[in-house]
This record gives C-alpha cells, structure tokens and sequence, in this order.
C-alpha cells in the first residue's frame, strides 16, 4: 500500500495533531511505523477502488428490477392490512383514504443465463444482468431524502459523520499522485427536473480531518474549485512563483523549524501538479468513438450522467479511490411513468457501459461499482390512479440495488420481497450490511476501521453491519 | 508501546520510581479498555467489578486482575478478543506498577471542584510575569527545559492583534508600538485592542460555531431562516464584556429571568440554532425529538465538556451518566411547544421581533405619532358624528345616485349582473390570469355577493379544475363555506370551515380575508359583514405555490356553482374590520339615505360613515381620519419588516417526559422529572427547577465544570491547543490535562475575578508563556511537538475567517460595520444550483463583498467554500475544537480565488501609492502591511527577483497585465501603470501565500 506523496509528507507534527483529532493510541502507533492512519487494509483486498453511481430520489424498484407478476391481478385493490402490518408512512400520504396497489405499467423479461428480471426501462443493463449481482432486499431505516442518503452516505441518518469515501481515504490513503483519494460529480436527471437537493456533507469528512473530505468535480467552470490560473497568469508564471513563494517558505522553516511550513511547500507543488492532472482528467476528446458509442449519446454532453460514468472510469484508471456520482430527479411521488422513463433512458446506457468498459480494460476485477438510491417506493398510489399519473411514496421496508466488479460474485440476485414488493421475505440486508460487505471487499473489516471522537471510537456500521458472504465472489 | 512512552515523558511523569497518578496514568487505560464492561453502563456489566466507582473497584482482587491482563489463554485473557479491545504491553506494564504501588483509586478529576494552588516557585523567578508562568516553568524545569526568547516585537504585536481581533496591526500602529519604549507598551496595546469593538467580533465566531450557528435551516430544501439578531447579541455581549455567568444564564434562560427585558429573550436563540427539517412526510414526532436531544448535546458540550449523546441510547459507557439522567437533562429542553416540523423558509414559532436599536427607536416614534393621531381621531369622532348627521338629513333629502364603493388595494372587480351572475351548477367563469395571482406570503381579500341555491359547489378558485390541486378557493361544502390554500393536499396545506352553515337561497355577503402569515388563524371568512367562527381542518401550509391556472368564478377543483353570484372583488391587500363592513351593503350610498337613520343595519351605517369621512367631510376631519390610518399602515408595515428571532420559551403545562429506549422517538420508556446527573454537585434549592435552574447551577462557584471548560477554550484561541486537549470532552476519555494545577488556578482565578472574560484573556496575553518567541529547535519540536508545554510561543495557521479578513485589510477593502443582515460575497458561479433548486446564489453588490467572514451568510448544506477549505467548523452540529489541516485546495484557493486577486490588486494600489518612491521601498511596505515587519536581505533579494521577472514578463505581454487586473468588483485606479500595478499584484500575491503570512507566529 503506497500512500500518496502528499500523505508521505506527513510530518511528525501533524501525527500528533491527528491523534488530537482522535486517533487511537493504537492507530497513532502505526502511523509512527510508516503505516496508514486507518491501519487498513486488514486482508488482502479483492477491489482496490469503488465507482457509486448513487441514484439520488429513491428509485422505484417496482418499475425496475423486483418483478412481481401478481400485481396484475392485485392492481386496484387496497393493500391488506396483513402486508402493511401497521408500518409507518411518511406524512404525506398516511392520511390518504385509500391505499390502492399499483402495477407497474412497463413490461419485464430474464435476461442473460442468470435469468435476472429486468424492465423494459433499462435495455442496456438488461444485457450487462450477468456482470451484475441484484440484492432485492435492501432496506432502511429512514423514510425521508435527507435522513436516507445520509444514512446511505455516513451510517447515521443526522448527519455529521464521515462519509464512505472520506473513511476509505482514512483508513487506506489515496493510491494515485496527484488526484485526490476521493471525488465527487453530480448530475440533474431529465426525469423530474425540480427534484430533491444535494448537500455538500454528504461527502464530508464528518469528525475526520476535513483533508479526508470528497472533492467535488464540476462540469461548469474549474472542474476543482479554484483550479485555474487567473487570465494573465500562464502556467510557466504559476511554476516560477510557486518556485519563489517556496525559497521563501525555506528561509522561514530554516529559522522557526515548524514542519507546516515544509508541509505546505509541498501542498503547493501538488496543487500545480493538480493544475495539469485534472484537465489532462476531464478533457475526453481522446477517447475513441466506440467509446463514447459505448456510454451512450449523452456521454458527450458534459455533466451528464453519462459523461460523469465515462469520467469515473478515467478516475479509477488513474487509481482514484472512490468515485462517486449522484444523479438527481428519482423522487416519484406523482406522474411516476414519464419521469422514470427520462430518469432510465440518462442511466442504463451509461451504467451498462461502465461496467463493460472496465471489464474490457481489465479493471472490473479490482472496481467495485454500485448502483441504487436511498430507499424504495410503495406498491400503494399515491396521488392519482391512471397509468400516467400515478405515484408511489417512499418506502424504506424492501427496495434493490446492483453490484458488480471487485469481490463481487456475478450473476446472483440475492434476497426476496413478497408479492408485493413490501416486506422482505428472504435475506434482508441492511444499509450497515451493505456498508461492511462494500469495506470487506476492499480488504477492509469494518469493526476495525474507527477513529476515536467525542470519548468514543466510530465506525461506518456504527454497532451494527454483517458482511453478506453470498454476494462475495 | 512508544506512545504511551512519549506522551508520559512529554508531561514528565513516567521516570521509573515515580508514584503512578490514578487519574493520569491509569484511568485513561481503564477507561478505554475495561469500562465498556466494568464501568457505567448497567445494561453492559459483566460482574460486580466496577471501575469506575469507587465502590465497585473495591471488588477487585489484586492478584487475579494481573493474572488476567496478563493471561496467555485468549479464554483467559482481559479484555476478551470478543470487545475487540487489546492492551498494550505498555499498558500492562503500567497497570500491573499501578496494582504493586496499592492499586489507589481517586474520583474522576473533572468531576471535583477545581482547586487553587499557589503559584509554584520556580529558578528563573525573573521570567515569571503572572502566575500563569509559575505553573508553566515550573513544569518546563521539571523537564529540564528552558522558555524561549521573548519574540520580537513586530510579531508580537501582530500576534497579539490576531488573537484579539481577528486582524492584522496597521502600519501606524506596528510604528506606533515599536516607538513606544516606555514600560506598559504592551499592557497599552492588550487594552487597546481589548476595547476595539473587533474584539467581540473575533470572540463571536469562535461562539457561532459551537452554538452552530447558520443563516438556513439545514435539512433538504435548506431554507432561510433569520437568526442574526441572535448572532449581533453575543458580538454585543463580548464587547460589553459581559460576565461568563450572565453570558451563559442569559441564552439558557434569558426568558425566565424576571422582567425579562427583548435581549435577554434574544440570548435564548442559542437553543433554537440547531437544524429543522421541514421536509415534506417527516413525523414530525421524530424531529421534535431531534432538536431537543441537540440541545442537550450543545449544552453539553460547551457547559460541561461532556459527551452526554452516549447517554441517549444507553448509560454512558465510560462517564457516570445514566441514560436516566440523559432524559432528566433533556425534560428542561422539550417544553417550548415547538412542531418537529419546521417552517421551510423563515422562522418556525416560538419567535419574537427582533428590532436593531435604530429600529426600535424607528418603531417607538412611530408607536408614539400613531397613538397620538388616533388620540386626535377619536377626539374629533364626535364633531365627525355631528358633522355626519347633519349631512345625512340634508343629503337623503336629494336623489342624486352616489356610486361609492371602498377601493383600497382593488384588483379586479367583476360586477355579473344578469345572466352573467347565475350559475347552473356547470358553467364557471374565468376572471383570467391577471386576477389574484397569490402566494402564500401574499396578503389579500376577495368579497362578493352570493345566494347559493345548492349546498355544495365552488364559488371561486385559483387552481387548476381538478380536485386537491394547488392553489387557493373558497368552496361551500355541506353548506359551510370552506377556504383551502394549498400545495400539497394532505401535508402542505392549510384549511378552514366555518362553523355555522349559509342559509340557501338568501342573498350573502361574503368576505375571505387572509394576513400572509401562512397560518389558519390569518384566515378570516366575514359573511354580511360579520366575522365567522371558523374551524381548523389543517394548519400545514409550508410552501409558497403559485397556481398557473386562472382565477375562476363558480368553479374550481371540479365543482361548480348553483345560484348566483355579484360584484366579485379581489383586494392586494388584508382589509380592516370596518373596510370589510362597509363593503357589505348592497345599497348604495343613496339607498342607504333614503332608510331612516334608525332603522339602516350596522353595515348600512359603516358604509356610510366611510364615505362621509372619506369623501364628505371638511379636510380637516378628513385628514384627521387618513392620518391615523396611514399611521397605522405605516406601522404594521414598520413591524412586518422587523427582523424576528426564535427563542425559547416556558409554557405552564410541561409534557411528562420519558426515557426513551434506545433513544427511538416512538418507545417512551419510564416517565422522569427535570434533575442533574448525580456526579455532579446538585441543584440549587430553588423554587422552580427550569432552564432558570440549570444556569445557576452551571454558575456556582464550587461546580467543577463550568469555569474549567470555559478558560479551557480560551486557552485554545490563545495557545492553540487546549491545557484539555479534547475541548469537547471532560470525561473518563477525555485526554488528562497538561497542566492540571494551571487549569485549576485559571478556573479559580476566572470564578474570583466575577467571571471577567476580558480579563482572563488579557492574563493569558500578558503571560511571558504568551510573549514567547515561536521559533523553535527541531529537538524540541522533536520532544513536543504539539507545544504542550509551552517551551515557546504559540505557531500556528490562522483560522478561516482571519485567512480572509487580513487580506481585505491589508488592501484596503475591508468594510467594517458591526452587525446585520447576513452577506453573499463571491463565491464560484452554479455552486448551489447544481445541488439544488431553490436558486443560485447571488454574490452581493459592494459592501456586502468585503464584510468580515463572520457575517458571511451561512448555508449549511453548501457552506461557502473558502471558510470549509481552511477548516472552518460546518455548522451543522456544535463544534468547539479548532483543527488546523494543511491541503492543496488551501494553496489553489489562495493563488487563484478571486477573493484574493482582487486583494493582490488592491495592495499593489497600496504599495504603489503609500509605500514610498521605489521597488524597494514599495515591496517593503507591502510586506509590513501583512507581517508587521520588514523583508530580511534575503527575502527582499527573491521579492524584488519575483518582482522584476514579473514586471518584465508584463511589459512583454501588457494584455496579461490587464487581463490580471480584471479580477474583482472594485475600480481600477486608472492613474497607475498597469503594466507596474500588475507586476505588484503579482508580488503581492505571492505575499498573502506566504505561510507566515497564513500564520500566527
């Protein structure tokens, strides 16, 4: 495991300052022999990077994957007692008067030799089933956006934890030179255009030290905040003062001898180092036309899903540790048809295509890539029930996510949902579960990745989380 | 173990014979390691073995406790492999001396009152300057170390200027000070900047962060709120220096002091600047919950130093706090009648006006003018009433038609007479786009004529013809007229009824009048002039709306009208009681003349009345009359722009309040009352135990935590590190004091001094520990690295703000001004667009650019990205401990962040005119306005090398030299060389990068 150069700088004072920030005894002891802060990975890995194409909204896995053919039938009838088992619902509909199920109105079929469901939305991923491994018993404890993705993104639904990519950045350091361990891009789906929020904690670093935060990406302006030189300054300016600034940092360290200041010379160098690794990054116009044949039209558009998954792909090759995508516009509560129609069509080709791209450049074996959102949707309407009006509300109980690459056992579905697509019958998993298996793959056991705040030492799974051993190749 | 090693020898305690300290040298080990199963938690014991309490340790055999930390056999072994918890052979060592040495066990040190050592006597008396130096050198001699140099006094100055001010000195002021020989120069300056009314602004912000203060609501859509007012008390406070004891009763109980005046009441918003979700669907339930078991976390923390969230789910693992006491502390915080959940934009209740002085003086002379001219209108009523009698006796006697009707505020008017008024029961009319488009802010009054003939149907709506669409109407529902606004049907809406039923078939005058409070009670429904009991069917409204659709008549959300409907009004404006009368006749103003006076209606007479005074009567009386109403307007109008601020507040009749297990909102558990955890001293025997109580209990001299945890954060802001390094935490796993005597005396000495928060920081400045050089050998940097001994001066970057704020200075451009609304200074365009839909921001115009950072406007779910860069605290939660990272971001935010360009700019504008005649001296200048010293020879060598390089470099190229200039919204000073003034801002750039300059040395 090589830590980056900027995170070989560490100095023996900011050692210590981390461990004022918390770090255990324990942990500082293996700072001081050259190891990681986190002190993982503790097995040996099988992915060594993660892309999450978080699907932001709540995707319905109705109109998606969790194919449940007596729907049909059931459709109009009010959902028994027996099934909603007096769970709650969010406020916006439990004063609703009637709780008719709905079918979906999109066809489904198998596909590939492992016979996976998939819906007539999703052509693309329908072919990629057999990369892919379904769990259909996802479930949450949250019922609304915020609380959902950030229990999804932090292992606690009030935010203030670090999340996923700022405890990999911790505890397994960043594996490139000159990109940060943990990037961030975010896209707005065509399906419902005025969709839930963002939030810039949901890659924060929490109560770890703010370097471990995610760096957003950005498809307007400076793809890094500030990455540009000011019009007037050419790159040779920004080498020759980067240059001067450090003979004069030099003449301070020799005389105060504070480890920040040789610290920061070296920042500066992997800022300018960054001034020319990002754009080298985001600028595509090298990739072949088959390539973006393979994403997808959108994938020349920038900012757009698609062209987010072609970026993470450039990311990962370059060993950024955890990419991770948000796409906006999956929350829907009414006229679900249209809008998961137009939040599929910016997805499947893109996510399909990621997969493949790896797989054909060899790194699908050490990627682990995850697809899903922060909760599912009711088999009940709400709001008006035709075929193009009708919605569904949040529901936390039972809802499916996707798995492929690095660790991952390829063409399973794992767990079961009744026939409505309501509670979960067989192997439920949890978002802790999901959080330890996704740590597992990366080497990394999740009862042993904490950081000591407040008098107390953290991890991601909280006290909870199994590693769900049938995913795992 | 090496750390354990280092860090004893650090604190110089472990030497082989020493005796073992139970708090220092053994609690932390236990704590960590044992007490998960032998310690507070009940639920978790294991065996009578406690050792955590004295009692409990008395349990423990000598012999089989070494035995089984020391055990080969994993079955054996202590802690076992299941807690995931391994000792040390370090640890072992230590606890098996400490079992040889009698195995002593003492009470937690935070949890005993703090007590006042004399100064200890040291060799170098000379260099001790108050008592705070006796306790550190004492300490530095015990390891054979000496203190460093006193740092010049450029830097000094700049230091002390720092930690008092947030800014760096001026020019002036560092000549000023370096000409001044005379003894006291120093103490002068600590005064001076002690009353600079920046001092309470640099306190302040270390303030909002652990009172997590921010200008949204923090959840989802992330709405404003307004909670400045609240911010401007505690920059008022400092300033007045108000005592820490007041400081802290005023904004935990602020509202219960007697006759409390409107800022002790402002104070109490410290707890109500936690987060609020307003999301649609939450239970409001849970988040109700949530903000109170944030209060007790943030009281807590900054209190006590105390990490009582363990407690919520269980008793404390390590601290003895029962889950118990957790929900005891808790019952002070849970009765403000408050809903989980929260207004999307603005403040959710409870909340009071919050005017500014200048505003307040605004609204008393107003308040005055107004109850004067009212005092003179109802003086003239009765010449008025003579004056109308008169009038109405010789006026019935014409026949001329008066066509007169009130017309404040009138939109639209549809008169229907005819065919047009009647409805089928299937023909709606539509009164078209331009008519009564409103939001939920919007104040207005819709009046008409109706006689139903059905007892259902829609008499008017702004929405689409579908049933729970948004938008507002007026319905008859069984009979009762009902008046909906709505954005979401169930759960974003608000609705009323009145509770009697129309008579059909009878004509009516009905009037809907609604005061844009977004409330049911600022709905009025008026039927012949009469104000109807309504009834609240949902009282949801959160979100504005504005329906597309046009504004129809006898129709709406898919009902329709039977009978007829007259003389449509819609009014921009909520209407007074008498205006809403008068529209009640349908007479005209003649009709109502030809009616003998004593036989017209209440309405009848109003109508009149308004139009003789409006229109009749001698300017005089008339004047007299639209004074006081303007007055009036004038002053609801003065009142709804006041900013407001939530507070707390006390209501009679307390919700009982339970445990709740495993913290879940929906398990109450067993019922408690109000109380302190034991450990701590108990409350005082006072009559009510409320938020009150707890003040007075935190302010007791003997209790052991409050002046701790204070002077232990101003030691931070001083000094960089706490003498309690884990600020947040005073417990069992909280880190041992570095200097546990000097913490105690500090304490004592902020109790004895009345609580003085200027004086104690002023001790802390006038310490020779304090006026230390920073510069350093890296033996000792090797040997403490953090400075936790103090064997030189503090070093260290500079907070966010400060980052920010010096560079305005130093250019010139800061706008200094205490207090306000918040400001948006620039910010990379689409930051908070790309997450989310409530529009961009907007950086301000002007002043509002260069405020300083603490008045920046806070959005907690996308902070202002050059206060998160230089680790700024989130807001999202308290948050008392400083943290200092050191990132590439930090480099590329200074070099290229147009915040610092235009910075670079205006020094160059500086140096070019202030600093004197040639490069030299110029750069000199520049360098003196940022560190308060001038370049060494070296410097000044590669300065004016950069400087050249790049003079030549813009004269080769002078388009570069005016593209540079470009950045920021302030002018270009047109008279200066811009191939010069380029090359300066160049030099002057890489001056704010320096790290001494990004540093307090």
């Amino acid at each position: 495991m090589q830590r980056a150069r900027i995170n070989l700088q560490v100095t023996r004072r900011q050692l210590f300052g981390r461990a004022a920030g918390g770090i255990g005894a324990t942990a500082l002891a293996s700072l001081l022999h050259g190891e990681t802060p986190g002190a993982g990975p503790h097995f040996a890995p099988k992915a060594k990077r993660v892309i999450y194409l978080f699907q932001s909204g709540a995707p319905s896995q109705i109109e998606t994957f969790d194919y449940k053919p007596l729907l049909k039938k059931l459709h109009g009838s009010e959902l028994p007692d027996s099934i909603r088992q007096g769970q709650r619902l969010t406020g916006m509909t439990s004063t609703q008067a009637s709780f008719p199920v709905a079918q979906p109105i999109f066809d489904f079929k198998q596909h590939g030799q492992s016979g996976a469901w998939v819906s007539s939305l999703l052509p693309h991923t329908a072919k990629a089933v057999d990369q892919l491994s379904f769990i259909k018993s996802m479930n949450t404890e949250a019922i609304n956006h915020d609380p959902g993705v950030t229990f999804f993104q932090t292992g606690f639904q009030i935010a203030g934890r670090p999340s996923i990519g700022s405890w990999l950045d911790y505890g397994l350091g960043s594996e490139n030179q000159d990109l940060p361990a943990f990037v961030v891009m975010v896209s707005q789906g065509t399906g419902r255009s005025a969709d839930q929020p963002l939030y810039d904690r949901l890659w924060g670093s929490g109560f770890l030290p703010s370097k471990y935060q995610g760096v957003k990406f950005r498809s307007q302006g400076d793809p890094v905040l500030y990455l540009s030189n000011p019009e007037g300054i050419s790159g040779g300016d920004r080498r020759q003062f980067i240059d001067d600034l450090a003979q004069l940092n030099r003449i301070k360290q020799d005389e105060f001898h504070d480890p920040e200041i040789t610290t920061r010379i070296a920042q500066y160098e992997m800022a300018f180092k960054m001034q020319s690794s990002v754009p080298e990054l985001t600028d595509v116009s090298k990739e072949t036309a088959a390539t973006f044949d393979l994403y997808g039209p959108e994938s020349r558009k920038p900012g757009t899903f698609a062209a987010n998954c072609l970026l993470a792909r450039r990311l990962s090759e370059r060993g950024v540790r955890f990419v991770q995508l948000f796409h906006r516009g999956w929350d829907h509560h009414t006229t679900l048809a249209p809008a998961i129609r137009g939040q599929c069509y910016d997805v499947d080709q893109a996510s399909a295509a990621l997969v493949q791209d790896l797989k054909e450049r060899g790194l699908l074996d050490e990627t682990l890539v995850v697809w899903g959102g922060e909760f599912g949707r009711t088999v009940y309407c709400q709001g008006k029930f035709t075929p193009e009006e009708y919605g569904r509300d949040h529901h936390p109980r039972c809802f499916s996510m996707w798995m492929a690459g690095g660790g991952i056992k390829p063409g399973v579905t794992y767990g079961e949902t009744d026939d409505y697509s309501y509670n979960i019958v067989k192997d439920p998993v949890s978002v802790h579960d999901l959080h330890a298996t996704l740590l597992h793959c990366l080497g990394i056991d999740h009862t042993k990745l904490t950081f000591k705040f407040q008098g107390r030492h953290f991890r991601l799974t909280d006290v909870h989380g199994r590693v769900v051993k049938d995913l795992l190749a | 173990m090496k750390f354990a090693l280092l860090i004893t020898t650090l604190f110089g305690t472990l030497s082989g014979a020493q005796q073992l300290e139970f708090n220092r040298d053994i609690r932390p080990i236990l704590s960590d390691k044992c007490f998960f199963c032998h310690g507070p938690d009940q639920a978790n014991r294991k065996s009578k073995l406690r050792l955590d309490t004295e009692a409990g340790a008395a349990y423990l055999d000598k012999r089989v406790f070494v035995e089984r930390i020391k055990a080969e056999k994993p079955a054996m072994r202590m802690p076992p492999i299941y807690s995931g918890k391994t000792l040390s052979v370090g640890e072992i060592a230590t606890l098996e001396r400490w079992v040889a040495q009698g195995a002593q066990w003492e009470k937690h040190w935070s949890f005993v009152a703090p007590k006042r050592r004399t100064p200890p006597s040291v060799e170098m008396a000379g260099w001790v300057g108050n008592p705070i130096d006796s306790f550190v050198l004492a300490r530095l001699e015990q390891n054979g170390l000496r203190p460093a140099q006193p740092s010049d006094r450029g830097r000094l100055l700049r230091r002390v200027t720092f930690d008092l001010t947030g800014l760096p000195p001026t020019p002036a002021e560092v000549d000023a000070f370096m000409a001044d020989t005379t003894p006291g120069a120093y103490e002068r300056v600590v005064d001076r900047l002690l009353k600079s009314s920046r001092f309470g602004e640099r306190m302040a912000i270390r303030w909002l962060d652990a009172a997590r203060y921010a200008d949204t609501q923090g959840y989802q859509s992330d709405g404003e709120r307004v909670m400045w007012r609240w911010r401007d008390w505690v920059i008022d406070a400092f300033n007045a220096n108000k005592p820490y004891d007041q400081f802290l009763t005023e904004q935990l109980a602020g509202d219960l002091l007697p006759n409390a005046r409107r800022d002790q009441i402002i104070a109490t918003g410290f707890n109500r600047n936690h987060r609020g979700n307003s999301e649609g669907g939450i239970i409001p339930e849970e988040y109700a919950v949530e903000y109170v078991v944030d209060r007790v976390d943030t009281f807590s923390t900054v209190f006590l130093g105390l990490t009582a969230g363990c407690a919520r789910c269980h008793d404390h693992k390590y601290d003895p706090l029962t889950q118990k006491e957790y929900y005891q502390l808790y019952a002070f915080f849970n009765n403000i009648g408050e809903w989980g959940r929260y207004v999307k934009y603005g403040n959710t209740p409870p909340y009071i006006a919050a005017p500014t002085k200048e505003q307040e003086k605004e609204l008393t002379e107003l308040e005055a003018r107004h109850a004067d001219a009212r005092k003179k209108w109802e003086q003239t009523r009765p010449v008025v009433a003579q004056a109308e009698k008169r009038w109405a006796e010789e006026a019935s006697k014409s026949n001329e038609g008066i066509e007169w009707m009130p017309g404040r505020a009138l939109q639209t008017q549809m008169k229907l007479t005819g065919a047009e008024g009647r409805f089928d029961g299937k023909r709606e009319i539509s009164a078209g786009l331009q008519t009564g488009g409103f939001g939920y802010l919007d104040k207005f009054t819709v009046s008409l004529w109706m006689k139903p003939e059905a007892a259902n149907g829609a008499v008017f709506a702004r929405g689409k013809d579908t049933s729970e669409e948004l938008g507002y109407g007026l319905y008859l529902i069984s009979g009762k007229l009902q008046f909906h606004m709505t954005q979401r049907w169930l759960d974003d809406a608000l609705r009323v009824e009145t509770e009697q039923p129309l008579a059909l078939n009878q004509w009516h005058h009905v009037t809907v009048r609604y005061d844009g409070t977004r409330l049911a009670s600022g709905v009025h429904i008026y039927v012949d002039g009469k104000q109807a009991k309504l009834k609240t069917l949902l009282d949801m409204l959160n979100q504005s709306f504005f329906a597309t659709a046009p504004f129809r008549i006898g129709g709406g959300s898919g009902m329709r009208f039977t009978g007829e409907i007259r003389d449509v009004r819609v009014f921009m404006a909520a209407l007074h009681e008498e205006e809403i009368q008068s529209l009640a006749p349908r007479e005209s103003v003649n009709e109502i003349l030809a009616i003998a006076a004593p036989n017209r209606s209440e309405a009848q007479r109003a109508k009149l009345s308004a139009y003789f005074i409006q229109n009749v009567a001698a300017a005089q009386l008339r004047s007299a009359w639209s004074n006081a109403f303007a007055l009036g307007e004038a002053l609801t109008k003065l009142r709804e722009s006041l900013p407001s601020v939530m507070v707390m507040q006390e209501l009679p009749n307390r919700p009982d309040t339970h445990v709740l297990i495993r913290g879940a909102y929906d398990r109450p558990g067993a019922k408690v009352d109000r109380g302190v955890p034991a450990a701590l001293p108990p409350l005082p025997a006072s009559a009510t135990v409320n938020r009150l109580a707890l003040a007075k209990w935190l302010t007791a001299a003997e209790h052991p935590l409050t002046s701790r945890v204070a002077v232990n954060r101003m030691w931070q802001m001083v000094f960089g590190v706490g003498i309690v390094k884990t600020v947040e935490d005073f417990g069992s796993q909280g880190e041992w004091p570095s200097n546990p005597e000097l913490l105690d005396w500090l304490a004592t000495e902020f109790v004895r001094t009345g609580w003085d928060v200027k004086g104690m920081i002023k001790t802390m400045a006038m310490s020779s520990t304090y006026k230390q050089s920073s510069r350093a050998s890296d033996e000792l940097i090797a040997r403490d690295p953090e400075n936790r001994l103090l064997a030189r001066g503090p070093r260290q970057r500079l907070a966010a703000e400060m980052v920010r704020d010096q560079a305005l200075s130093a250019a010139g451009l800061l706008v200094e001004k205490t207090g306000g609304p918040s400001v948006k200074p620039y910010q990379p365009a689409g930051l908070w667009k790309e997450l989310s839909n409530d529009g961009d921001y907007v950086a301000d115009k002007g002043e509002g650019l260069y405020r300083r950072s603490l008045y920046t406007y806070w959005k907690r779910t996308i902070p202002p990205p050059f206060m998160m860069n230089f680790d700024s605290a989130g807001r999202e939660a308290c948050t008392v401990r400083e943290t200092r990272t050191n990132t590439p971001l930090q480099a590329l935010n200074l070099m290229n962040d147009v915040t610092y360009l235009e910075a670079s700019r205006k020094l160059a504008e500086r140096m070019m005119l202030e600093g004197g005649p040639d490069a030299g001296a110029r750069i000199g200048y520049g360098f003196k306005l940022l560190l308060a010293r001038a370049p060494s020879g070296r410097e000044m060598e590669i300065l004016r090398s950069s400087f050249d390089r790049a003079r030549d470099r813009f004269q080769t190229k002078p388009g570069d030299a005016v593209a540079l200039l470009k950045q920021g919204d302030s002018i270009v000073n047109g008279a200066l060389d811009k191939t010069e003034l380029a090359a300066y801002a160049h030099l002057a750039s890489l001056i704010l990068n320096l790290d001494e300059v990004v540093s307090k040395e």
